[in-house]
């Protein structure tokens, strides 16, 4: 593989990287975030 | 009463931006000239830097006056004349030149300007114009006589921005 | 994770009907049952469609677009860098409305939206800084040089940096939301100098390529892959803050009945 496509590479695996991430961690304080509201039972559901 | 409170917010940002505005623009029109990454060749004259004071020259790399050499310890050497047509400054510079360093390209040169008006560069910066073609396409143009690289920019973008040129096309 | 677990502030402002009235029919979407029922339908859809066009657009970019006559397969950099350009400005300018509703309005979604849109903003201004530099070494070569257009991203990229710290700085969530408004709304007379950087002082960064649909300076089997790759990513972008928005909404929900849960305790001893 060239320079040039070092640099190619590097620059689209940063971007993946970043949005990997931070979906990863969106993802994860959803999960949290329902989780802990699915411990107040079935009055969260009434109030959704 | 609601409806005035938010009139009033509206009111003060709008006007809040109005001054923000004003302020940086006439800001930047002060500071424009500390604000220039490089000079132009025929700014030189006017701002007379000395030859004392480092600075960027800027502008197209003068078709055909380009030669290489190698100096006596072996480093590779260039020299080149800068212009942005109506002055020319000639230019010397010992390294390695960047990929789009080319003939009728742009390129910004850090150094500073000896008495006798060469221009010594420590370092080249090749600049790239805003066009983007396949080699097919470039190859095309020139073919066809539109368009010799070295003279500068390419013809307007609307003749050759669709062009596909899988055979030789004469013309058009 | 940020949040979760910190303790409840007392919002005078809580995501609840209790909207003020005569904001707009955008205080509809205030309702956070409403929000979490539609986004929870669209968001795995708009997530689909974000990776399909996203793959199908890099695919393009990077085995069936032509090389530059000059850059030669370097110039496959662009088709993250523009879009990434794009992104940081564009959803600057998002933040900048949602401050706009935040002050004049009040509008409660606009302060949950802006604190979850800068992290997002800061990464793709970041990996447009990035790429322009994996991209600026081999064609220009330097990493990097303080013109007018490198500069003013760089302070994008702080402005951005700034208001994700600024609006959790405070104990307040509403003064930190008020304050980031401010730095946001002041930050925006940023994004004109960005954009007319390069015709307005010298810079090593070239002029605009894409300007007049009419006649982009770019060839159409370049422009093409560009655009697909910009729209896969502004709906990577939309999708990542939707997720974060409904995230939000779900931990403020979740500190409020933690808090109505303490109360009835508290009743009850």
């Amino acid at each position: 593989m060239t320079q040039h496509w070092w640099h190619v590479a590097i620059s689209w695996a940063l971007a993946a990287a970043g949005f990997g991430i931070m979906a990863w961690l969106a993802a994860s304080r959803h999960a949290a975030a329902k989780r802990r509201l699915a411990l107040f039972g079935p009055r969260e559901r009434r109030q959704g | 009463m609601k409806l005035s409170r938010k009139k009033r917010r509206l009111w003060i940002v709008v006007l809040a931006g109005l001054g923000l505005g004003t302020a940086t623009a006439l800001t930047l029109t002060a500071f424009q000239d500390n604000l220039v990454f490089f000079l132009a060749p025929s700014e030189i004259a006017a701002r007379n830097p000395g030859p004392e004071r480092a600075f960027r020259l800027g502008g197209l790399v003068e078709a055909g006056s380009l030669v290489k050499n190698t100096t006596p310890d072996g480093r590779p050497e260039a020299r080149f004349r800068v212009t942005d047509g109506p002055a020319t400054v000639p230019v010397t510079y010992v390294g390695v030149l960047p990929d789009l360093f080319r003939e009728g390209q742009g390129v910004v040169t850090l150094g500073k300007l000896s008495p006798d008006g060469e221009f010594r560069a420590s370092e080249v910066l090749a600049r790239h114009d805003e066009t983007y073609m396949p080699p097919e396409v470039a190859d095309a143009l020139k073919r066809t006589g539109h368009w010799d690289p070295k003279e500068g920019a390419p013809p307007p973008a609307a003749s050759w921005n669709t062009m596909q040129p899988a055979p030789v096309r004469q013309g058009s | 994770m940020r949040g979760v677990s910190t303790p409840a502030p007392s919002s005078p402002r809580p995501l609840a009907a209790t909207a003020p009235r005569g904001g707009g029919g955008l205080h509809r979407f205030a309702n956070p049952g409403r929000f979490l029922r539609l986004t929870d339908r669209l968001l795995p859809w708009l997530w689909a469609l974000a990776v399909a066009v996203t793959g199908a657009g890099a695919a393009w970019a990077l085995f069936f677009s032509p090389p530059d006559w000059q850059q030669g397969e370097t110039v496959r950099i662009m088709y993250v860098h523009v879009p990434m350009a794009w992104l940081a400005m564009g959803g600057y300018a998002g933040l900048a409305v949602a401050s706009l509703m935040s002050l004049i309005w009040r509008h409660p979604l606009a302060d949950v939206a802006a604190r979850e849109l800068s992290p997002v903003g800061a990464m793709v201004t970041a990996l447009c800084l990035a790429t322009g530099s994996l991209w600026g070494r081999p064609m220009w070569g330097t990493w990097w040089a303080w013109d007018a257009r490198m500069t003013s991203v760089l302070v994008l990229f702080f402005l951005w940096v700034g208001h994700a710290a600024l609006v959790r700085a405070f104990d307040e969530e509403e003064r930190g939301a008020r304050a980031g408004a401010i730095l946001a709304l002041i930050g925006a007379i940023n994004l004109p100098v960005i954009k007319w950087s390069v015709d307005w002082f010298n810079t090593l960064h070239q002029s605009a390529s894409v300007t007049r649909i009419s006649a982009p300076g770019m060839h159409v089997d370049m422009l093409y892959p560009l655009l697909v790759c910009a729209l896969g990513f502004t709906l990577l972008f939309a999708a990542l803050v939707l997720a974060r928005v409904r995230a939000a909404v779900m931990e403020k929900r979740l500190r409020q009945m933690q808090l109505a849960q303490a109360r009835r305790q508290e009743g009850a001893a």
